[in-house]
């Protein structure tokens, strides 16, 4: 028996077979009376089941790429989990981040405005007063990230390479050195951290010998503040931050800038 | 040709000459970077009008673009300086952040500054990291990483890796009858860690019968595990493959109490030549009681068959 011809309106659909008989859906599930998203297109018939599988496999998929806190691309995705289910894919995303949200107490961010690159992000606010039982996060590097980071801010944002060995090497991480927590700190610092986003890493022009300037990356924005970080600096100095005007006044502006409504809101949508 | 275009003819003294002057002013900016940068000098500016004045004998493509190659390192530069002159003015001493850190994150500092953490022991230094990681998550909103809480039943530790799913499902021709397709059980796995585990346990046990000659070892001794009654009890099961196998003996001494012993090369012949009458079985049962007791009784504090890792 034939295939029927493409007649959906979208290129390239022939190759798929016919779909068989499925359950019509009853209303008050998320999928709409035939097994279809919200917004009517003609779609393929599935099962509530199906369909909560594949919700179910996309946030299992994002929390596992969340332990290298390696940011995930759309295109993963829907390669490695969505597969055939690529027309309801911004259902289930957005499905996948609810669930991530309320029982995990996760937001699934946009890393950029139209990047579609996805990155986790706590909503809980950390209480300073539970440090002591905090438990292991497996990867020592965030509190290594944190200094880097608040280094970077406090020298105007951004900061030469050789300046940060100079700040490392007096608290026993070298740039050559194996370290016994970090293994290679050089490569932590400029290649994994810039990965996962927290960091920039640019060469600077007409250095010799060459050197490279650090500065906060996408990410570290969406998992922090410049006050928090002014305020933490701050904590290990036992100051105010506004001994630090201008710092301070950078960070202030920067809550303002928050404040404000934002376009682009860093919501899951197709 | 238009008259105006054509480069006029001069001496190639004197251009070889601006060229050379140049390059010089190119070079000594270069090497006065860090001073030019960091300090208040007026070099970059007296380097900027040098190249004015060295302009004006410009008149040919070539020197031109010596020209426009110092005009941009000079932008840099003062983009640079300009940037520096502003963190400067909120005066953040790296060094003093180094000593605070130390404060803040309890370090005891009895030693030399620069010896705190440097090649010191690594205990200390995994606490100072770990500690300090523990504080200053409380400035972010970084996501937990995601582990299962009671580990995987793998003998191994698992490798750090994200599994990732790469399944496609095939959500057509699916009956509804139909079971899903099983995911391939991995039965292998279990019986190669059986092998596994037997075969370096069989290593312990011949590297004893090794240090310690015509000499037996008591069999609780051997298999019990003072700190984990489930491995003690795993123990056992690989130890009974080993004495199948005919690998080791296991008799009874004066006090009758089992003890290994090993196996000479001409025995293990002889073990599986016998008949029927020689295949002997026998059964262990121990209760959690019954090996606590064991530890009491044989005052067993470190297991000697060893984790893997």
């Amino acid at each position: 028996q034939k295939p029927p011809p493409p007649a959906r309106g979208r290129p390239g659909r022939s190759a798929q077979t016919p779909p068989t008989r499925r359950k019509v859906e009853g209303p008050g599930t998320p999928w709409g009376p035939d097994g279809a998203g919200a917004g009517g297109r003609p779609r393929r018939r599935r099962s509530q089941k199906q369909l909560e599988v594949k919700v179910a496999e996309l946030v299992q998929f994002l929390l596992i790429k969340d332990q290298k806190k390696m940011p995930v691309k759309r295109t993963e995705l829907l390669r490695h989990v969505v597969g055939d289910y690529k027309d309801v894919f911004p259902d289930l995303l957005r499905l996948a981040a609810q669930r991530l949200e309320y029982v995990f107490g996760y937001r699934l961010v946009e890393l950029e405005p139209k990047s579609s690159t996805y990155v986790l992000v706590n909503t809980l606010e950390p209480v300073e007063e539970d440090a002591e039982v905090r438990g292991d996060q497996g990867t020592p590097g965030a509190g290594l990230l944190m200094i880097v980071l608040g280094l970077i801010f406090m020298r105007g944002h951004t900061i030469k390479e050789t300046e940060v060995w100079d700040f490392l090497r007096r608290l026993g991480v070298h740039p050559t050195k194996r370290h016994s927590v970090f293994g290679d700190p050089k490569k932590l610092i400029t290649e994994d951290f810039v990965r996962q986003r927290y960091l920039e890493y640019r060469r600077l022009p007409h250095t010799d010998p060459v050197d490279y300037e650090l500065q906060w990356g996408p990410r570290t924005n969406l998992e922090t503040t410049k006050m928090k970080v002014l305020k933490f600096v701050a904590k290990i100095h036992n100051q105010d931050p506004k001994d630090w005007p201008v710092q301070y006044c950078e960070a202030l502006a920067d809550e303002a800038a928050r404040a404000r409504p934002q376009p682009g809101v860093p919501a899951p949508s197709s | 040709l238009d008259p105006a275009l054509e480069e006029p003819e001069g001496d190639e003294e004197e251009y070889r000459s601006i060229r050379k002057q140049y390059r010089a002013l190119i070079y000594q900016v270069q090497d006065q970077r860090h001073d030019i940068v960091n300090t208040a000098n007026e070099s970059l500016t007296e380097a900027l009008e040098e190249a004015n004045g060295l302009f004006d004998g410009v008149t040919r493509t070539r020197e031109a673009a010596l020209d426009a190659q110092f005009l941009v390192m000079a932008a840099d530069l003062g983009k640079e300086k300009s940037r520096q002159l502003r963190s400067d003015v909120s005066l953040f001493n790296q060094a003093a952040f180094c000593d605070f850190l130390f404060t803040f994150v309890g370090v005891s500092g009895l030693e030399e500054k620069h010896d705190r953490l440097d090649d010191g022991d690594e205990g200390r230094v995994r606490y100072f990291w770990e500690t300090l990681q523990r504080k200053a998550a409380s400035w972010t909103l970084r996501a937990e990483t995601f582990h299962f809480m009671l580990g995987s039943f793998n003998s191994e530790p698992s490798v750090p890796r994200p599994r990732q799913r790469r399944r496609r499902v095939r959500s057509v021709e699916e009956k509804s009858a139909m079971p899903k397709k099983l995911k391939r059980m991995d039965l292998n796995n279990n019986q190669e860690t059986t092998e596994r585990e037997v075969e370096r346990i069989l290593g312990l046990l011949q590297t004893y019968f090794r240090m310690h000659p015509n000499s037996s070892v008591s069999y609780f001794e051997f298999v019990v595990d003072p700190h984990s009654f489930a491995r003690t009890v795993e123990n056992i099961f690989y130890v009974s493959f080993i004495i199948r196998d005919g690998y080791a003996r296991i008799s009874l001494d004066q006090d009758r109490l089992p003890v290994l012993q090993p196996v000479s090369n001409n025995q293990m012949g002889e073990e599986y030549d016998s008949g029927p009458s020689g295949m002997k079985q026998g059964i262990i049962s121990l209760s959690l009681q019954d090996w606590r007791n064991i530890v009491a009784t044989f005052q067993i504090s470190k297991p000697m068959i060893t984790k893997e890792y």
